[in-house]
């Protein structure tokens, strides 16, 4: 009887986690940053025409550090990019005349500049939004997908990594703490 | 008419000739060469790239996606060995941006080596539960199988009554 209970009991447990196998879908994506707590790593990025005038024609990172930053990395294909474009914009105008920095970064998205130009347009991004065409950034800053958006501190150093589209709560919470 | 004069090219190749047989055969084993090492270079990108995981795929290598990023990472790779890094030091450039994950393999140490130490306990443990299993039988099989008087007495009335 024991013997029967024992064969039972792995055969479920096999069965259990094959099952959960099957049935659970996708795989997280949330897998913790590497470069969170450390520093931002540096680049340098082309920005799009119409931010030329105020921020020049590329983003140094290395210029900005010394303010809090808000950086999104996007793509025109992304859904839920245009999910969170408007909540961005409306952050950035209710905080442009603090000393955060918000950056869009368009990325995975080869020599789309047009459908950036669009993104941009029907969002009204008021914000310096640049394209990383070959995705090197976005290596060099550990990316697993997009909506991607990073809060840095004053000294440069990551706060937070936020995988998915950013919210107010989130953008609030992480403000604060970027602006401490 | 007036006859221009036509130069006929000897046959045998002149000095001219021999220096452009000898300079198309360098640059033949030089292009050759080059070549050589560009393969060798390409082979060690995708060597590398295989032993990464595509950040925005589902269980792929670097190496086997075509999305952008692995594009871009097989590139970075590629400007790395340029430089002269070792394979540790391109590692240690992504596990630095991405963590161990990046690692299709899991690296042999820390809470990692679970997976390296457990297949191998669990295989010993199944081969030390065989090994016991078959020691159990065959001292069964060893020891003599005793039969009761009572039992004799009925086997041996039954062949001599011709039931049996």
């Amino acid at each position: 009887m024991r013997r029967v209970l024992l064969i039972v009991g792995v055969i479920g447990l096999l069965g259990g986690l094959f099952a959960y196998g099957l049935l659970r879908g996708e795989p997280d994506r949330d897998i913790p940053s590497a470069i969170v707590g450390r520093q931002a790593p540096s680049f340098v990025l082309p920005l799009y025409e119409r931010y030329q005038p105020e921020y020049g024609e590329s983003f140094t990172l290395a210029d900005h550090l010394g303010k809090p930053l808000v950086i999104n990395f996007w793509a025109s294909w992304c859904a839920p990019c245009y999910e969170e474009a408007p909540v961005l914009q409306s952050y950035w105008e209710r905080y442009q005349d603090t000393d955060v920095q918000f950056l869009g970064i368009q990325t995975q998205d080869r020599q789309q500049f047009d459908a950036g130009r669009q993104f941009l347009d029907q969002f009204g991004l008021s914000f310096p939004n640049g394209m990383d065409d070959a995705s090197a950034v976005s290596v060099n800053w550990g990316l697993f997908g997009v909506p991607e958006t990073y809060f840095i501190r004053r000294d440069g150093t990551v706060e937070h990594r936020l995988v998915g589209p950013v919210t107010a709560a989130v953008l609030d919470e992480h403000l604060a703490a970027i602006l401490r | 008419m007036k006859l221009h004069p036509v130069t006929v090219p000897s046959l045998r190749p002149g000095p001219t000739l021999r220096s452009r047989w000898l300079f198309a055969c360098a640059a033949l084993l030089l292009g050759g060469f080059v070549a050589a090492q560009d393969v060798e270079l390409h082979s060690r990108v995708f060597e590398i790239a295989r032993q990464l995981r595509c950040p925005v795929c589902v269980s792929e290598s670097v190496a086997d996606s075509n999305a952008q990023l692995a594009q871009q990472m097989r590139q970075m790779i590629q400007q790395q060995l340029e430089e002269g890094r070792s394979e540790a030091q391109i590692f240690s450039y992504f596990t630095n941006r991405y963590g161990d994950w990046i690692m299709l393999e899991p690296p042999k140490r820390g809470l990692h080596l679970v997976v390296w130490v457990l297949p191998v306990v669990a295989g010993l443990a199944g081969l030390a539960g065989v090994a016991l299993l078959v020691r159990r039988w065959l001292a069964t099989a060893r020891q003599p199988i005793v039969v009761g008087q009572e039992a004799l007495d009925r086997v041996r009335a039954e062949l001599e009554s011709g039931e049996g």
